[in-house]
């Protein structure tokens, strides 16, 4: 009988389903999404590719200066992320010390071509 | 009743014939799935879904399996659905049908059956376990239901001394509908009809989480879709036939003049009842999960098959005290 | 009627996973069943050699996606231990919430797809839709809905905010509605009722006998719960109680779970309410001792055994993983034997296989082409070889 209840009852209400691209799916404060490398506060240090457990962030040679709390200084380093190889655990974000690497509140896409970098 | 040739083409290929019957069957169809949605709280499809489905499997391409009997393959798909589309012609639409001759129910039951026997044949030659086995189960399970299902639509047929279905729904309309002196008939008619259909809890034949898709495993192409279509089509033949047989059909207890109006009439007579038989056999989709074979050859043979006879003792016992007939 | 093989899987759609398993029947009645679970080997276990204890976690949550969190505290857990450090009370109480929500949303997809294999899709359907529910909340309180990355050694990653707490308090009874309303349904559907009653049974002395864990074990009446036998995280400290049941088929193993269902709800509704101020963490050493130790989380799907073998650096030098499933297998080449075929998928979804967190070891031939099988001897006297040969170089 709780089943032809349910059933009635759902008959006359709205579906569940969220349909996708017309509508968004909420996402909460917090969600590990798509990974971004906000360049001008990163200080090099290199941090973020040693905690990456899929091994996907390279740093690769770039002497820029920018400015921390500050002061300026001349960082050597800058990282870049192989995207789809980042299985978005979020270790990067926790350990870098100038919240230079960061989980974004947004879907991340899926994608075929593992090389792909965002820098 | 004989028309003239041209208004017969016509009922035959356009009104109340094939066209509307497959424009009909796509529209159950869709109402089907979209009120399973609707129930399981889903979206469910678009209105031209099913037809879009079937011009899509048309488009693909046509996988023979090895060592498969091609000619048999690609014409039994092909007999199933002209048997459908056939039985629909004897089943009144909007009067009486004019094909209707004494014992065209027989000979509706009898096409509504090929479908199923299609099936089995298709199961045989797909040369796959699964679909052997599938096949196997479709015919086994003809026989548990088919003897409840067909002694209950032939009760309609005793207590109104006519073989024929639109003579039996004309005499609905003179007395009452037999759903209400037949209760259990219309029940067991109802619930054969939904083993016949293959749907829930009878979709033992195709069952997906045992047999991958049963006989239907290696069809593919327009095979899959011609099938497909004989289903939807058999679901309006068959729940025609009820409404026909249990319901009054498309008939009027009075007569209405212009002819044209009672026409407009029984039409919406036709359509409401399908849609409510619709709606029932919809319902117990949802409700329920799938028996095993062995459990639906218990509850056929000691429930439903017991519960046909009674139902036959008690026309017998109304006709000899003068109750129809 | 002869005996007949029938081959089913690796790639099977009853089966969400690939497992390949030979089937003996007589008719339509089995006979006896010969199993292969080493289909999706993966090399988890070597590839966790090479990762230090920050790096590791992610990845073992990785070996299943449903007991991610079960894989994640089961490890951390054991390197605490061998650490010796002493986890804040809070970290504990956010991880037996993350733990618990983690039981639940297995538990309703199980029950889902147990329907589903019976044809019941609606039931599936609807327990999906509230799933959606305990997905939300983990996603909201950890940043994902699966592969949750909220243990690390030492603590938890992220705290709950009051807001989070209250939020999902509100959802709770809801939830509760809705499993009270599965209670209902199963015990009074009659197509569910007519599958799953007394098929599979397993009587109390066989599920002893080969060695069953978690639900499977508890509807045989083995009254066997390693949160309460050996709690761990915060459990001790929580009211709750193990259920179980006696009949031991199928339907049993639906009661167990359904009722494992409505007391996690309780524990995770004390736990919100509860919860201890605090740290989240204590910084965690870089190395660990050298030491051995057997750690034990009972997962949705029963007890899970993480060995772990640490020599004095940052990463493990062994880690064995015993899925649940694994010890749950042979139980069902039992309960399998004189049942209809039609019944395969039903038992064998009962147990809620986990197959690809459950292949440790492939034996393959010489060039790879086949796969083989070796005796208990052999293995042993393999493995004894390997070490005497890593001991020499
Ligand atoms: S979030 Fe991606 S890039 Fe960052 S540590 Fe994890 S896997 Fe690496
Ligand atoms: S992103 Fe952060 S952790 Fe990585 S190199 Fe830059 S500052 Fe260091």
């Amino acid at each position: 009988m709780s089943v032809l209840r349910e059933m009635l009852e759902n008959l006359f209400s709205r579906p569940f389903t969220i349909l996708y691209p017309k509508e968004k799916v909420p996402i909460p404060v917090g969600f590990r999404g798509k990974i971004a490398i906000v360049d001008e506060k990163c200080i090099g240090c290199s941090r973020c590719a040693r905690v990456c457990p899929a091994e996907c962030i390279t740093m690769i040679p770039d002497e820029t200066e920018i400015e921390v709390k500050g002061k300026k200084i001349v960082r050597k380093k800058r990282p870049v992320v192989k995207f789809f190889r980042c299985i978005r655990c979020g270790l990067c974000e926790q350990y870098c010390p100038s919240e230079a690497i960061i989980m974004k509140c947004q879907l991340s896409e899926s994608g075929t071509d593992k090389e792909v970098l965002v820098q | 009743m004989l028309m003239d040739p041209l208004l017969l083409a016509v009922y035959i290929l356009i009104f109340p014939g094939f066209l509307f019957l497959l424009a009909y069957a796509f529209f159950l169809q869709y109402l089907d799935r979209k009120i399973a949605a609707r129930m399981q709280q889903r979206v469910g499809p678009p209105l031209l879904q099913p037809f879009a489905d079937f011009i899509k499997m048309l488009g693909k391409e046509v996988i023979d399996p090895a060592g498969v009997d091609r000619m048999a393959f690609d014409a039994a798909p092909v007999v199933a659905l002209a048997a459908a589309m056939t039985a629909f012609l004897y089943i009144p639409v909007v009067g009486e049908s004019p094909f209707a001759f004494q014992g065209d129910l027989v000979l509706v039951l009898y096409l509504l059956t090929l479908p199923t026997i299609a099936l089995f044949l298709l199961g045989w030659l797909s040369r796959n376990v699964f679909s052997s086995v599938g096949g196997v189960r479709a015919v086994t399970m003809l026989f548990i239901y088919e003897v409840p299902f067909f002694l209950a639509l032939l009760m309609p047929a005793l207590m109104a001394g006519s073989w024929s279905i639109s003579e039996i729904a004309a005499w609905q309309g003179k007395h009452t509908w037999f759903a209400l002196f037949q209760p259990i008939g219309f029940v067991v008619g109802l619930i054969g009809l939904q083993a016949k259909l293959e749907r829930q809890p009878f979709d033992i034949p195709e069952a997906e989480t045992e047999i991958v898709a049963g006989p239907w495993t290696e069809l593919t192409g327009r095979r899959l879709a011609l099938m497909h279509l004989t289903m939807h089509v058999a679901l309006v033949a068959g729940s025609g036939l009820i409404a026909a047989l249990f319901l009054g059909g498309p008939l009027l207890p009075w007569t209405i003049s212009p002819p044209w109006l009672s026409w407009i009439a029984g039409f919406a007579m036709f359509l409401g009842k399908t849609l409510a038989i619709l709606l029932i056999l919809a319902s117990i989709k949802v409700a329920m999960g799938r028996i095993r074979i062995d459990q639906l050859n218990d509850i056929g043979w000691k429930y439903l098959a017991s519960a046909t006879i009674l139902q036959v003792a008690i026309v017998l016992l109304m006709g000899s005290r003068g109750v129809g007939i | 009627m002869p005996q007949v093989i029938l081959p089913i899987g690796p790639q099977h759609p009853a089966l969400k996973e690939p497992v390949n398993f030979k089937v003996i029947v007589d008719g339509e009645t089995i006979v006896g069943l010969e199993l292969d679970v080493s289909y999706t080997h993966r090399g988890i276990e070597k590839a966790a050699e090479q990762r230090d204890f920050i790096r590791v976690v992610p990845l073992l949550e990785r070996v299943c996606g449903i007991c991610s969190h079960a894989h994640g505290t089961a490890f951390v857990m054991g390197i605490e231990e061998v650490m010796q450090l002493e986890i804040p009370p809070r970290a504990q109480y956010i991880r037996t919430i993350v733990a618990e929500l983690e039981r639940m949303h297995s538990h309703i997809l199980w029950l889902g797809v147990a329907a589903h294999v019976v044809g019941f899709n609606t039931l599936f359907m609807w327990t999906w839709r509230d799933r959606e529910t305990t997905q939300d909340l983990l996603e909201e309180m950890t940043g994902n809905r699966m592969n949750y990355g909220i243990n690390e050694v030492g603590g938890v990653r992220r705290d709950l905010t009051p807001g989070q707490i209250t939020s999902a308090l509100s959802r709770l009874p809801k939830l509760e509605e809705q499993i009270a309303k599965y209670v209902d349904m199963v015990m009074n559907q009659e197509t569910m009722l007519l599958r799953f009653r007394g098929i599979g049974k397993l009587s109390k002395a066989e599920a002893l006998k080969y060695g069953t864990v978690g639900p499977t074990a508890r509807a045989s009446g083995v009254d066997y719960d390693i949160r309460r036998d050996d709690p761990y995280i915060a459990y001790s400290e929580i009211p709750w109680k193990v259920v179980t049941d006696t009949s031991g088929d199928v339907f049993g193993r639906t009661l167990v779970r359904i009722g494992e269902l409505q007391e996690s709800l309780g524990i995770i509704r004390y736990c919100l309410e509860h919860l201890p101020e605090g740290q989240i963490g204590v910084p965690a050493p870089k190395v660990a001792p050298v030491a051995e130790i057997l750690s034990r989380y009972e997962a949705p799907r029963g007890e899970l055994v993480h060995f772990i073998r640490t020599n004095n650096t940052d990463r493990v030098e062994r880690i064995d993983i015993r899925t649940p499933t694994l010890a749950n297998w042979t139980s069902v080449t039992v309960s399998l034997v004189n049942q209809n075929i039609a019944d395969i998928p039903v038992i064998v979804a009962a147990i809620d296989p986990c197959l690809s967190c459950t292949s440790r070891i492939t034996i393959l031939s010489e060039r790879g082409r086949k796969t083989a099988e070796m005796t208990w001897d052999q293995l042993s006297e393999y493995g004894r070889k390997s070490s005497r040969e890593r001991d020499r170089c």
